[in-house]
């Protein structure tokens, strides 16, 4: 299954933000899209989760097209999303969050859900029944990803997961990405931590003003001129 | 749930006591105690998904003039039933149309449709209009402690969907939808739906409430089965109590409609003034509610 978004525009009230973007994520990929600050990562994004209506273009997951499907039947059909600044909820506990992320599940798949979890977060795993708000902030970055691999994704939106973060932990989030990539889910990387995601996805997009200015390798991409000198200060 | 089953089997058994002088007395309190007790839960269960609704007092009169206009045609049960079910038809209205919205404007959504339906009671042909309509009581009056057993039963029905609500995977969506409606979207959430059963099941509990507070009064004017009194009454008692909980409304029932009536007796005129500056103390000191008090958490 692929997530193919082709010429997407769209924007808040008048202001428009995007203009004509257009993205492949496949499953099991690793793929960044970078940018500064309002290059409209998280516009995309929202678009891509049914918050936000596109005004023009097409967004695809496998055969379905998305057109005015809501959120909640997006994350159904494979689309996961972690929120940017993680958006736990922080009176329930570690347990508690990651069973709304199987909210639609049949009960059967919730328990294979956190065997998965889990396995790739043991830390979690300890803390089951700690109150989310008082994890560390690596620990909470981590289950808002386990939050969102509960409900089987084939392609999950990750926003800017690096934020708050220290880099060492940045870094261990990261390598947990590229974890979830290898059991065959597609990573779509939004990150304002260039040279890291670089390190991590296998392709990547810049954006700027609401268009995709670069695309490429991240090898190819971390060689590039004007990528060195615009994100890596090189 | 110890306090929960305690305080249940406290009210099964008050019409047995040995109360003396007070027993009639005591038993209209419980009544009164059960109904709001009912209705402040029925608040409870659409506050959990973050919508404040001022329409339960509408519920509330759907339920009371729905079963008072059909208990003389049908009897006693299947008038309770329809009110309730006109009650959850007027839910489902609302609902559908304003659920979209988020908390200040679903209030005065809820305002409004409360509004309208109390000029509706005035002004329809068959309501009685503001002079009232009489309600027999229930089962033909051949029963006294009737009325008592069938609030006690409608508070049971309260309990019993607040603790499914509490215990099933619906908690997690209720609570979910409530922090944020965005992120329980992306993960899958119907928000919409779980806002419109909360607001559906509630509806029903007021409603029924309603109809048995109908055959309590045997008369109802639209002033008083659709007042904005009974809608603020319905939220203040969770408030008081504990919100997004079952014991916290239970609690803040027994106390607040107890301490309202008691009030009422020692001080007469001006006890709603006394009954004004306990609850401010109560917000002030206790912003968790009574179940703050219990160290009880609350997500």
């Amino acid at each position: 299954m692929r997530l193919v978004v082709e010429a997407l525009e769209t924007g808040y009230g008048k202001a428009q933000v995007l203009f004509g973007v257009d993205l492949r994520v496949a499953e099991g990929e690793r793929v960044a899209l970078l940018g500064a600050n309002g290059a409209g990562k998280t516009t995309l994004l929202r678009t891509l989760s049914g918050l936000l209506r596109p005004w023009r273009g097409r967004v695809r997951l496998g055969e379905v097209d998305l057109r005015g499907l809501s959120p909640a039947r997006r994350a159904r059909l494979g689309l996961g999303h972690v929120p940017e600044g993680r958006q736990l909820f922080p009176l329930m506990s570690v347990e508690e969050n990651l069973r709304l992320g199987a909210a639609f599940l049949a009960p059967g798949r919730e328990k294979e859900g956190f065997e998965r979890v889990y396995g790739l977060f043991p830390r979690l795993a300890e803390r089951r029944r700690q109150l989310a708000g008082t994890l560390s902030g690596g620990e909470q970055q981590m289950l808002a990803i386990g939050r969102a691999l509960m409900g089987f994704p084939r392609i999950l939106l990750v926003d800017e997961p690096s934020l708050g973060l220290s880099p060492r932990l940045a870094e261990e989030v990261l390598l947990a990405l590229r974890a979830v990539a290898e059991e065959g889910v597609g990573v779509l990387l939004v990150e304002q931590n260039v040279a890291l995601s670089l390190e991590v996805a296998e392709r990547a997009y810049v954006m700027e003003h609401g268009r995709i200015v670069l695309e490429g390798p991240s090898q190819a991409l971390r060689q590039d001129p004007r990528v060195r000198e615009a994100y890596l200060s090189l | 749930m110890r306090g929960i089953l305690g305080l249940l089997l406290l009210f099964a058994l008050l019409p047995f006591l040995p109360l003396g002088a007070w027993g009639a007395f005591l038993l209209d309190v419980g009544l009164f105690i059960l109904l709001f007790t009912a209705l402040a839960l029925s608040w409870d269960l659409v506050a959990r998904t973050g919508q404040l609704s001022l329409a339960h007092g509408a519920f509330f009169g759907l339920g009371a003039y729905g079963a008072g206009l059909m208990v003389p045609h049908l009897g006693t049960l299947p008038a309770l039933l329809l009110g309730s079910l006109l009650a959850g038809a007027g839910a489902l209205l609302l609902g559908s149309v304003t659920l979209r919205l988020h908390g200040l404007y679903f209030a005065i959504a809820s305002l409004a449709f409360s509004e309208v339906l109390r000029t509706m009671a005035l002004k329809l042909p068959f309501t009685g209009g503001p002079i009232g309509l009489p309600v027999p009581p229930p089962f033909g009056g051949g029963w006294p402690l009737a009325s008592y057993y069938l609030a006690f039963a409608v508070l049971l029905l309260a309990v019993a969907l607040s603790l499914w609500a509490e215990r099933s995977s619906f908690r997690l969506a209720q609570a979910a939808t409530r922090q944020s409606e965005a992120v329980a979207r992306v993960l899958g959430v119907r928000v919409v739906r779980v806002k419109l059963l909360s607001l559906l099941l509630g509806s029903l509990v007021a409603g029924l409430a309603g109809g048995v507070y109908a055959m309590k009064a045997l008369f109802l004017n639209p002033y008083e089965a659709f007042s904005l009194g009974r809608a603020v009454e319905a939220l203040v008692i969770p408030i008081f109590g504990g919100l997004y909980s079952t014991l916290g409304p239970l609690l803040g029932g027994v106390v607040l409609v107890g301490l309202e009536q008691a009030l009422r007796l020692w001080i007469q005129e001006g006890y709603l003034v006394v009954y004004g500056a306990l609850l401010i103390l109560a917000i002030l000191f206790l912003p968790r509610g009574l179940l703050g008090l219990l160290g009880g958490r609350r997500g």
